[in-house]
């Protein structure tokens, strides 16, 4: 099964924030994910990241692809580098 | 969207830190925009919009839903956000929103000695706001 992690977007009208979810690729209009792992707000001052370190390696060490986003976000977060060296101790 | 960004969307290069920042940033106008201007867009350009910046899916995985192609999704993309750029040099409805949420925040903090007018204040401004 392909894996995918998404920000998806919530909030009200003009005060965006994103969640950061794992869904199957295959469904992933009707809102159903598998697990929510964080998120992320753009509008508070400094902007507000969460992620939950251990779920988010848990995904990426099974193959969990992260949307360009997503990515970009778990390097801001330092997830990526943790990620990779998970990866090299094995 | 800076060609930067627009090629590190599209996969074409790696992103520095400042870059990753912007296209995070970016997301985050865009939607906003979309906010305002959504209306006006067609209901295929709103569909592909949300796709991309609400669901986050990538160019391909859009592409394979609509049974076209990842260039032709890159296009009708980037034409709904010039569409949005455009209207919001013309209209400024984000930017007035942005400044008429400041100085609702600036009365509050001036308010802070005053919790009665403060109570009172705060829904009004917040109907005020709501009607943007």
């Amino acid at each position: 099964m392909a894996v995918r992690i998404r920000l998806k977007r919530m909030g009200a009208k003009k005060t965006p924030f994103y969640r950061v979810v794992v869904a199957d690729a295959r469904s992933p209009r009707d809102g159903r994910f598998i697990e929510e792992i964080g998120y992320y707000n753009p509008l508070t001052d400094p902007v507000q990241i969460k992620i939950d370190e251990e779920k988010a390696l848990k995904w990426l060490a099974t193959g969990a692809q992260p949307s360009d986003t997503v990515r970009s976000l778990f390097r801001k977060a330092g997830i990526l580098k943790k990620a990779h060296e998970a990866k090299n101790q094995k | 969207m800076t060609l930067a960004f627009r090629f590190y969307k599209m996969g074409y290069c790696k992103a520095s830190g400042a870059e990753v920042t912007a296209m995070l940033e970016k997301t985050t106008r865009i939607n906003l925009l979309y906010d305002f201007y959504g209306p006006l867009l067609t209901e295929k350009q709103r569909a592909m919009l949300e796709l991309y910046f609400h669901e986050d899916w990538s160019l391909g995985e859009i592409a394979g839903h609509y049974g076209i192609s990842r260039q032709a999704v890159y296009e009708a993309v980037k034409r709904a956000q010039d569409a949005m750029i455009d209207l919001e040099s013309r209209l400024h409805l984000l930017e007035k929103h942005r400044r008429r949420r400041e100085i609702a925040e600036e009365i509050l903090r001036r308010l802070e000695d005053v919790p009665e007018g403060k109570r009172v204040a705060e829904p009004l401004l917040q109907r005020l706001l709501d009607l943007d």
